[in-house]
């Protein structure tokens, strides 16, 4: 390439007698500077949100988890009856709901069954329009039985009554008993996975920040915490401390705290070493500081993802209790209690079991899903990994 | 080697030290000995009986005599309301077959279909089989294991009537293993959605990697290359989840068991919390211990053979 560059000794006579007065700037008259960006920054939960917002399956699951909580909170008042109220004449009611019950379904029926034939025309046994049909007729000692399909309500007398979702064993409303224990069931994994978090977050910053002879022996006690069954742990607490709502959650957070803990120290010594936390020292900021303004905003996305995991496990853990014989003292139901409650009369009165094991169903799913599509979302290095 | 291996287990036997401890602390923080509701019995029977027990000693002493029971005599307490007066070291070990048998069943058939449904789900990656298995391990994960059981016993038992509604105890073996078919298969969602999905991820990682292409370039069909590297690549790490998912297991098939009346540790643990037979029920949870400790040595020593860094004393994760 050639250069059009001349050495200042061999500039033309002329050139070199020019004065300052005859130079003038080029390209006065227009502004030179860069174009300007046209993309708008986006900080750190924005990119999240706008990743969440791309999960269908994630939103979705969200919107379900805010409706079972709206419901958690209201449904429980949105019929006369109360959770623990007893109604001796209505034991072991079907489901009956009003609009659905034209439909076929949820229309209080029940079968009875060996009923003789004759007597179903008979209005003082089958009350008018009690009777929705018959099956299996067979004959006993002359006698035709069939087994009927009643619509128990009609057939109790009880026309206008409606349980939407039956009644237990002691004629409670299930339907009221099933959201407040869908509620009591929330509060417990709620209670128990903040202060999870709470004691996760403090353990796991100090022995994070500190690191050394410190860390050594936190994390053995850790190690040794984690190697404890959590079944046993449980167990063993309820058993101790009885099986109110406080040592419940307290049972659950015994050893619920140690993965947060475990994870947050990971990210501690991850950032412990950066050049901007070594500013920062070196200027003087107290080690609070360090820990909670500089160094723990960076693993807020995994506390916020491990938080959403950690709550289907913990209403898992609470039925699971209430499954062993160790659940919420009676009458407050939870939907443990109400399951384990439900299993035992499983073949006779399956809507005492079905309702809430859908419920905690649809939870499970529903946050397992919402914590899925935030991790994602949080940590998209993460994606695709268990 | 050696060493790692001692010093794992001295911590696993701490911890099991640890456990018996509060196991104990929770059986005589219960008020009143175990003898006093009983109405047969003469002051001067419990009177004994206490000095037999050495429940009329202080504490510590009684700590030493129920540490040196358990771990040396296998002198685990005497059950109080379920079984009175028999042993609960003997009733756990009449107990243990059929939680055996339920469990490793329900952990050998989920491996092989784990598998299949987790190599399929990375073979079409993000085609339909794959979407529709990930929906299927998302409700098999979540969905916890006794509600599979109870929908099960209703649908599957109680309405079809393939199998028998409870653990059928009389019957001759092919009808005892009949009636476990279906407590195995609701115990067997969860591990296979969690393998299906572990391998899925595995696999999906090892197909992009550079010596698939390798394969591929020296002319391997597909099958091939994913059978002879890609497959026997993922298989490793997954050797790793299988054997702490026998704890879950076994976690779950507590419920499981009690609802089918299968006649293991889980039914019998149920059993005594609800008539609050507390040194049977400690019994149970001492057994569980004692094989998720065991399980977690295992796990620990076989990373260390596999992955030499940790045992030179790089942590994990």
């Amino acid at each position: 390439m050639s250069m059009n560059y001349v050495s200042p000794d061999k500039l033309p006579e002329e050139l070199g007698k020019l004065m300052a007065e005859q130079f003038e700037f080029a390209n006065t008259g227009e502004k030179i500077m860069d174009e300007e960006l046209k993309t708008v920054s986006r900080g750190f939960f924005k990119d999240a949100l706008f990743r969440l917002k791309r999960n269908k399956a994630a939103i979705a699951a969200f919107w379900i988890i805010c409706l079972m909580v709206v419901m958690a909170i209201f449904a429980p008042n949105m019929n006369e009856f109360t959770f623990s109220e007893q109604h001796p004449d209505f034991t072991n009611m079907p489901p009956r709901i009003p609009v659905l019950e034209d439909l076929g379904i949820f229309n209080g029926q029940r079968v009875l069954t060996n009923r003789r034939l004759d007597s179903l025309e008979n209005p003082e046994k089958f009350p008018a329009g009690s009777v929705l049909g018959y099956s299996n007729p067979h004959e006993v000692r002359g006698v035709t039985l069939v087994d009927v399909e009643v619509n128990y309500y009609k057939y109790i007398g009880a026309d206008d009554t409606y349980f939407w979702f039956g009644t237990d064993n002691m004629g409670r409303d299930v339907w009221t008993r099933l959201w407040r224990g869908t509620r009591v069931s929330l509060i417990i994994a709620f209670a128990a996975v903040m202060t999870d978090v709470v004691i996760g977050v403090i353990y796991g910053a100090i022995a994070g920040y500190y690191g050394g002879k410190i860390d050594f022996f936190m994390m053995r006690f850790c190690e040794i915490l984690n190697a404890f069954p959590r079944v046993v742990v449980c167990t063993l607490f309820i058993m101790l401390f009885g099986s109110g709502m406080l040592s419940m959650i307290l049972a659950l957070c015994v050893r619920g705290w140690v993965p947060t803990a475990r994870m947050v120290r990971a990210q501690f010594l991850r950032f412990r070493g950066r050049e901007y936390v070594m500013a920062a020292q070196t200027m003087g900021v107290p080690d609070r500081a360090l820990i909670f303004r500089h160094i723990l905003p960076n693993s807020i996305g995994p506390i916020i993802t491990r938080t959403m995991v950690a709550i289907p496990s913990a209403i898992f853990t609470e039925s699971f209790l209430a499954y062993i014989g160790l659940g919420l003292a009676p009458p407050e139901p939870s939907i443990g209690t109400m399951l384990s409650a439900g299993q035992k009369v499983l073949l006779q009165y399956p809507h005492l079991t079905l309702f809430p094991a859908l419920a905690i169903s649809i939870l499970m799913i529903a946050f397992n899903l919402f914590g899925n599509g935030l991790r994602d979302a949080l940590d998209p290095t993460q994606r695709g990994q268990e | 080697m050696g060493k790692y291996i001692l010093k794992r287990t001295g911590m696993m036997v701490l911890i099991l030290f640890l456990i018996v401890s509060i196991a104990f602390f929770v059986l005589r923080l219960m008020p009143g000995s175990p003898y006093d509701d009983d109405q047969d019995l003469s002051p001067e029977a419990i009177e004994a009986l206490n000095a037999k027990m050495h429940l009329d000693k202080p504490l510590p002493v009684q700590y030493f005599y129920f540490l040196k029971g358990v771990a040396l005599e296998n002198n685990w307490g005497t059950s109080i309301k379920l079984r009175p007066g028999v042993d609960v070291f003997a009733i756990i070990v009449e107990r243990i077959p059929a939680s055996m048998v339920l469990n490793i069943a329900s952990l050998l058939i989920s491996i092989p279909l784990g598998i299949l449904a987790g190599s399929l789900a990375a073979v079409f990656k993000n085609k339909l089989p794959d979407y529709i298995l990930s929906f299927m391990v998302i409700i098999c994960i979540s969905v916890p294991s006794f509600v599979f059981a109870s929908l099960l016993q209703y649908f599957v038992a109680g309405k079809l009537e393939w199998f028998p509604l409870i653990y059928d105890a009389t019957g001759d073996t092919a009808a005892q293993i009949k009636s476990l078919v279906l407590p195995i298969m609701a115990l067997a969602f969860s591990p296979i959605a969690t393998i299906c999905r572990y391998l899925r991820g595995e696999l999906i990682e090892t197909l992009s990697s550079e010596y698939m292409l390798l394969a591929r370039t020296k002319g391997l069909k597909k099958a091939q290359a994913v059978m002879r590297h890609a497959f026997r690549n993922s298989m490793v790490p997954l050797a790793n989840i299988i054997i702490p998912m026998f704890t879950n297991i076994l976690g779950g098939s507590m419920v499981v068991e009690s609802i089918f009346a299968v006649p293991g540790i889980g039914g019998i643990l149920v059993d005594s919390i609800t008539v609050s037979d507390y040194p049977l029920a400690i019994g149970a949870l001492l057994f569980y211990s004692f094989i998720s400790v065991a399980t977690i040595l295992i796990v620990d020593i076989s990373y260390g053979i596999i992955d030499p860094r940790i045992r030179l004393g790089a942590k994990k994760s």
